[in-house]
């Protein structure tokens, strides 16, 4: 760990301190001795020892000792200057030296040693706090792998990497930056740990991590690096790397399984609109132009005339029906590109209007742009459609006689058409659905309202170009609706 | 002689608008209305002569609209339904419908079925006269069946299920119905014996039993009898 001194380093300090206090003590027994009883510097070098011993454990403090006694001896026992011990009484200090070295020294380093493991689980305990911190913040596999693959390698492994198993093969989900494959033999060993374990090669030891439920990933380590440090601290991280691998994977498993789910129920839902809802056109359809092939003669000139325009009717409201189906499937799909152009609302409102054609007769419809609206910067085709749904939806839930007003105009950075009805209007929690697909107003089985798709067509056509849509009922009186569209400002 | 009354129930206006010409063409009077509080009023008030009715109504469950007529009207019940609701279509019948059509139809078909319907209605009870179809002539009164003139040996359940079927006179027969009818009500979930006594009859009766043309399969549903072999 960077914070703190090699082991061997520190060591050699402490007994070079410990000298360091012996000659101290040595040094100031000489200069003082004058002053001094030959007890009292005896006393000097116990000091020494028992400072050395305090500061440095001990194995410094015994070689203070040995130092203490050996200078001691020297310089100040006679015969001095001579390392011969003169009488047997002065191993009884010497004895002394080793006693308080033994004795502190021992006791010092308990407490060392124990203030440095705490020191060490603290360091431990955070970084799994921290590793677990990311990596249960990490709401992706790949998200949890590189948290995993960080930490490890700040743990002390020096670099890590993650695969997992994407799509059937294993895949590089977490590493140094930088490293986005691994050599062939690396490639092969990871592949190999995930089948059996463990497996090394291409300078990396692989090893797999086991989730709750089973094997979720392979982890390499650089092969210098030992895994079984002394505070447990990298065997802990993978256990929590692999539960979260796992976390991650089962989220993502879910998340497709949602999605699946919601593409079926899309699916159920448009195989459902098609059979029922085209089964009542194509009645008319086959029902009177039957009645015409078995009949034609016995049939009035204005009832075969009828017949026939039902015939036309129907095959437009098919028409329609496929349109918003493929409109659908364009959304869907999320094919759609929309095309940024320079577009006068008031053109594509003429546009709309005039495809619609026969489908507003008997419906009244103004409009009003003020002069000068700004251009709106959106795909003129979506826009178009968009509007068609949104007006054929007024047209269908009025009564004939409904009046369709359509008002463009400006906000701060938008240009807003709405198109307002002065229909029945929408109660308010039919209101939050009116966007849903398949959502119909009125009673469920009015097909005369169509598929239940425009609005929500509108809402996707509009959205994907950036643009928004609401709908306000009741707008006046108790009666009205109002589909207001905002759409960005076309770029200056 | 009047015009035999029809009433049409159906919610889709545009129904209406060809099947009224098309009852009209025919020879029919069509009375029209679109709810089944309506049918139920009509059928009460103008007792028509037979009645098509929509089982996809807005306000009532075709089945209620069904079993309720019926505890006061005894004439033929045309069902039109969609071909997915095979459920549906197996109830109306069980519950007193005379038979079906799938939307969507062509009126020839609709009109055929009206027909047999209609027969149906006119002689409520079992003929006594032999049913001829084909090379094949049906006398269940006297529990003779003749095929190209010789006579045709059946066992006593062969018998019954093709009287069943017989006098059920071009209008499709449930399974239910059948079973009850033949087996008893305690085999009505044992469409296994209909298969197999349906194959004999075939071998029996029919010129190629691979491709039937009297005792056709109604495929879910049930078995119809065609006398004669034109089929829309």
């Amino acid at each position: 760990m960077a914070h703190a001194a090699p082991p061997r380093l520190r060591d050699l300090g402490g007994y070079l301190a410990a000298l360091a206090l012996t000659g101290a003590a040595a040094t100031a027994g000489v200069t003082a001795e004058p002053w001094l009883a030959a007890g009292n510097i005896a006393m000097l070098f116990l000091l020494a020892v028992l400072i050395a011993a305090l500061g440095f454990g001990l194995g410094p403090a015994l070689l203070a000792a040995l130092a203490a006694a050996v200078s001691y001896n020297y310089l100040f026992l006679p015969p001095r200057l001579t390392f011969r011990i003169g009488q047997a009484a002065d191993l009884v200090t010497f004895a002394v030296f080793f006693a308080a070295a033994l004795a502190t020294g021992g006791l010092a380093g308990r407490v060392r040693d124990a203030a440095r493991a705490s020191a060490q689980r603290t360091r431990t305990v955070s970084a799994l706090l921290d590793a677990s911190r990311a990596l249960s913040a990490a709401a992706t596999v790949d998200g949890a792998a590189q948290a995993l693959a960080d930490h490890v390698a700040a743990a002390g492994a020096g670099a890590a990497v993650v695969l997992a198993p994407d799509a059937g093969a294993l895949r590089l989900v977490g590493g140094p930056a930088g490293v986005d494959r691994l050599g062939e033999a690396a490639e092969a060993a990871a592949q190999a740990a995930w089948r059996e374990g463990t497996a090394e090669d291409g300078g990396w030891r692989f090893r797999s991590l086991e989730g709750v439920h089973g094997r979720v990933g392979v982890i390499g380590l650089r092969d210098d690096v030992s895994t079984a440090d002394d505070d447990g601290l990298v065997p802990a991280l993978l256990q929590q790397g692999a539960v979260a691998l796992e976390r991650a994977s089962l989220a993502r498993a879910a998340a497709e399984n949602q999605a699946l789910r919601d593409a079926d129920t899309l699916r159920q839902a448009l195989l459902n609109s098609v059979s029922h809802d085209f089964r009542t056109p194509l009645s008319t359809v086959l029902g009177a132009s039957t009645t015409l092939l078995d009949y034609e003669a016995d049939l009035k000139p204005a009832v075969r005339r009828d017949l026939l325009q039902s015939i036309a009717e129907e095959a437009r409201r098919l028409n329609r029906y496929v349109r918003d189906l493929l409109d659908m499937g364009r959304l869907e799909g999320e094919a759609l590109r929309p095309r940024r152009e320079t577009v006068e609302v008031d053109a594509v409102i003429d546009s709309a209007l005039t495809r619609l054609g026969d489908q507003l007769a008997g419906r009244s419809v103004t409009r009003e742009t003020p002069p000068g609206l700004a251009a709106a910067g959106v795909d003129p085709t979506l826009l178009e459609q968009a509007l068609i749904n949104l007006i054929e939806n007024a047209a269908a839930h009025g009564t004939l006689g409904t009046r369709i007003h359509i008002r463009a105009g400006e906000a701060a950075e938008a240009v807003c058409i709405a198109v307002e009805d002065d229909g029945p209007g929408i109660s308010p929690d039919a209101l939050e659905r009116v966007f849903d697909r398949f959502h119909r107003g009125g009673r469920p089985s009015d097909r005369a309202a169509g598929l239940g798709l425009g609005l929500s067509i509108a809402k996707g056509f509009v959205e994907a170009m950036g643009g928004g849509i609401v709908a306000e009922s009741p707008i006046a009186e108790g009666r009205g609706t109002r589909m207001r569209i905002t759409l960005p400002k076309a770029a200056p | 002689m009047s015009r035999p009354r029809i009433l049409v129930v159906d919610d889709e206006p545009q129904i209406h608008r060809f099947l009224a010409p098309a009852l009209e063409a025919a020879g029919y009077e069509p009375l029209r209305v679109e709810t089944a509080e309506a049918a139920l009023r009509e059928i009460a008030r103008r007792a028509p002569d037979a009645v098509i009715l929509d089982l996809g109504l807005p306000d009532m469950d075709g089945k209620d609209v069904l079993s309720k007529a019926r505890t006061f009207y005894a004439g033929p019940i045309l069902v039109l339904s969609a071909r997915e609701r095979e459920a549906e279509k197996i109830d109306a019948l069980d519950l007193g419908a005379d038979d079906y059509v799938e939307k969507p139809f062509s009126i020839g078909e609709l009109l055929a079925r009206l027909r047999a319907s209609l027969r149906r209605g006119a002689h409520a009870e079992p003929e006594p006269a032999p049913v001829l179809a084909g090379d094949l002539v049906l006398d269940l009164a006297l529990r003779d069946v003749r095929r190209g003139g010789a006579q045709v040996r059946l066992s006593p359940k062969e018998f019954d299920l093709l009287a069943q079927l017989a006098g059920a006179r071009g209008r499709v027969v449930t399974h239910r119905q059948l079973l009850t009818a033949v087996w008893g009500p305690a085999h009505v979930e044992d469409v296994a014996y209909l298969r197999v006594f349906i194959g004999q009859l075939r071998q029996k009766l029919e010129a190629d039993p691979a491709r039937p043309r009297h005792i056709l399969t109604e495929a879910g549903v049930g078995y119809r009898f065609m006398a004669d072999e034109a089929r829309d």
